[in-house]
């Protein structure tokens, strides 16, 4: 079964041909970071409008990759949320009238399903599952009994991981996107600020507003004494306590389970310390753990088109009155 | 020949097909909202109840602007892919004249800009452009006349009115835009474009 996947959610046109949920037969990614990081960060209207002006290159693209032609796909799988609801509409609106066009079902995704789903691109998915789900909209703790079955634990209160690390990159002057830069110089430094863990409780909530005040905090104070930073020590030591938390409540949810499978999903995925720090963590307490290639934990169609294939295992289907949602629970 | 007409553009949404120079579906209404969630069932609806199928379609007029930013995307992005993908021309049309095409006489076309900017297009009553569409300061524009818009003013407008079939006859030998071209007319810059300008000037 060959399923077309659909993802428009943030800064990235990307469509992507699967085969059978689990075989990329081709994929085209068309990213807006170039343009975005002039204004140091995605602006939405702009996002849209190149979306709109990309949408039919990438569908040519991806078809031509392939060798194949709209009769040859089964299905149309498309991110409908969360996401910015400008650049959602875009996909959207091209799945369904390829849908439509063509008589093809259409398969809702939402777009952390599919951040989840790009590890079977890897491995093929063994339950019940813990799945840490961080990106710079999202940091979620998912429990997933079987296919296509969520339930989350716990969630971010107020920034998400990503979005944190934007805002610190920022603060030490290092260019967008903030997270890959702030993992490069994280890399060298040493550990020697004194900033707190955050929301280091019993809950598997996760809060990193406070963490980033209190980097923000120090750089304006030992600005105002007059110290220089050493920006790779603040960054090592932002990032540590960034890791320390999502590994420490990311290994009680497996213990407290008594789940042995671990994956990791979203762009934030893609930071090498908290790849080492999880890859440690995991080996010690004999855990599996599934980490996508960094080109899949950044978005992309291919998610989309696995999710789609399982989530239309499920039964799930939509209609051509599918609606794109700026925000939206995992169910 | 047979013709998709699409206007996701302003509050007033319009999918019509012509067939042989006839109507055979229209719906236009006013209704505003949720254009993202009706545009394909009505498109539906027409190929349906019109007897035709998406293949048979010749060529799709589509409205490019200026009006609503996302509403305009909605449209554009179903011509757009159809076009594509149906491999047949697409003729981009303007909003402003479309609410102008139903009068005998010269009239212009408003859509509330905000902040006291309006998009305005000038048409007599063959469609000849009086005013190009343009993005303007009311106030300051000189405007004067028989103004239509679906907003409302503080100045007296009238209700604007569709007809199809002058609008496409105008358009029908217009020469066709390739579908990976066939972008919108926001006929404004995006506000962060607006203001990195201003900063590069300063």
């Amino acid at each position: 079964m060959y399923i077309l996947g659909i993802e428009s959610s943030c800064d990235e046109t990307s469509l992507s041909i699967i085969k059978d949920g689990c075989i990329e037969v081709s994929t085209v990614v068309l990213s807006q970071m170039d343009t975005h990081a002039y204004y140091g960060g995605v602006v939405p209207e702009i996002a849209s409008r190149m979306h709109v002006e990309n949408i039919t290159i990438v569908i040519e693209e991806v078809l031509k990759k392939a060798n194949m032609t709209m009769d040859d796909i089964d299905a149309i799988a498309v991110t409908y949320g969360p996401g910015l609801i400008g650049s959602l509409l875009i996909g959207l609106m091209a799945a369904k009238t390829l849908a439509f066009i063509y008589n093809k079902p259409l398969i809702p995704v939402h777009h952390i399903a599919g951040h989840i789903y790009a590890n079977n691109l890897v491995k093929q998915l063994e339950f019940p599952l813990i799945a840490l789900v961080v990106s710079g909209g999202h940091t979620e703790l998912v429990y997933m009994k079987e296919d296509y079955s969520f339930k989350i634990l716990g969630g971010t209160l107020d920034d998400a991981v990503g979005e944190a690390y934007d805002k610190v990159a920022r603060v030490i002057g290092l260019p967008y996107p903030g997270g890959p830069n702030v993992d490069k110089l994280a890399a060298i430094g040493k550990d020697t600020y004194d900033l707190p863990l955050p929301l280091n409780d019993d809950s598997y909530n996760f809060s990193f507003s406070g963490l980033k005040s209190a980097v923000i905090n120090l750089v304006h104070n030992e600005k105002q004494r007059g110290n220089e930073i050493i920006k790779e020590n603040l960054a090592t030591s932002f990032q540590n306590r960034v890791i320390e938390i999502l590994t420490k409540k990311t290994i009680r949810a497996l213990k407290e389970y008594g789940v042995n499978n671990l994956i990791v999903a979203g762009g934030v995925a893609a930071n090498k310390g908290l790849r080492s720090s999880l890859k440690e963590a995991c080996k010690k307490e004999n855990i599996n753990l599934t980490i996508p290639e960094i080109k899949y934990c950044t978005d992309n169609g291919a998610m989309i088109g696995v999710a789609g294939y399982y989530a239309y295992a499920k039964g799930l289907k939509a209609d051509l009155s599918l609606n794109a949602k700026a925000t939206m629970e995992l169910k | 020949m047979k013709y998709l007409f699409i206007d996701s553009a302003t509050t007033n949404l319009v999918v019509a097909i012509i067939i042989e120079g006839k109507i055979t579906y229209l719906y236009n209404e006013n209704d505003g909202n949720d254009t993202s969630a009706k545009l394909m069932p009505i498109i539906e609806e027409a190929f349906l109840k019109s007897n035709v199928r998406p293949q048979d379609i010749d060529k799709i007029f589509v409205v490019t602007g200026p009006g609503s930013f996302t509403g305009i995307r909605v449209g554009l992005t179903v011509a757009k892919v159809m076009a594509y993908s149906l491999n047949i021309p697409a003729i981009p049309l303007s909003s402003l004249e479309v609410m102008a095409s139903g009068f005998d006489e010269d009239v212009t076309a408003l859509i509330d800009a905000r902040r006291g900017y309006v998009f305005a297009g000038g048409y007599d009553r063959n469609l000849n452009v009086i005013y190009e569409d343009n993005y303007v300061l009311f106030k300051d524009s000189g405007l004067s006349g028989k103004f239509v818009s679906f907003d409302k003013f503080s100045f007296e407008t009238f209700e604007p009115q569709l007809d199809l079939i002058k609008i496409i006859k105008k358009h029908e030998d217009d020469e066709p835009v390739n579908p990976h071209m066939l972008n919108p007319n926001y006929l404004k810059l995006t506000e962060a474009e607006e203001k990195r300008l201003q900063d590069e000037r300063n």
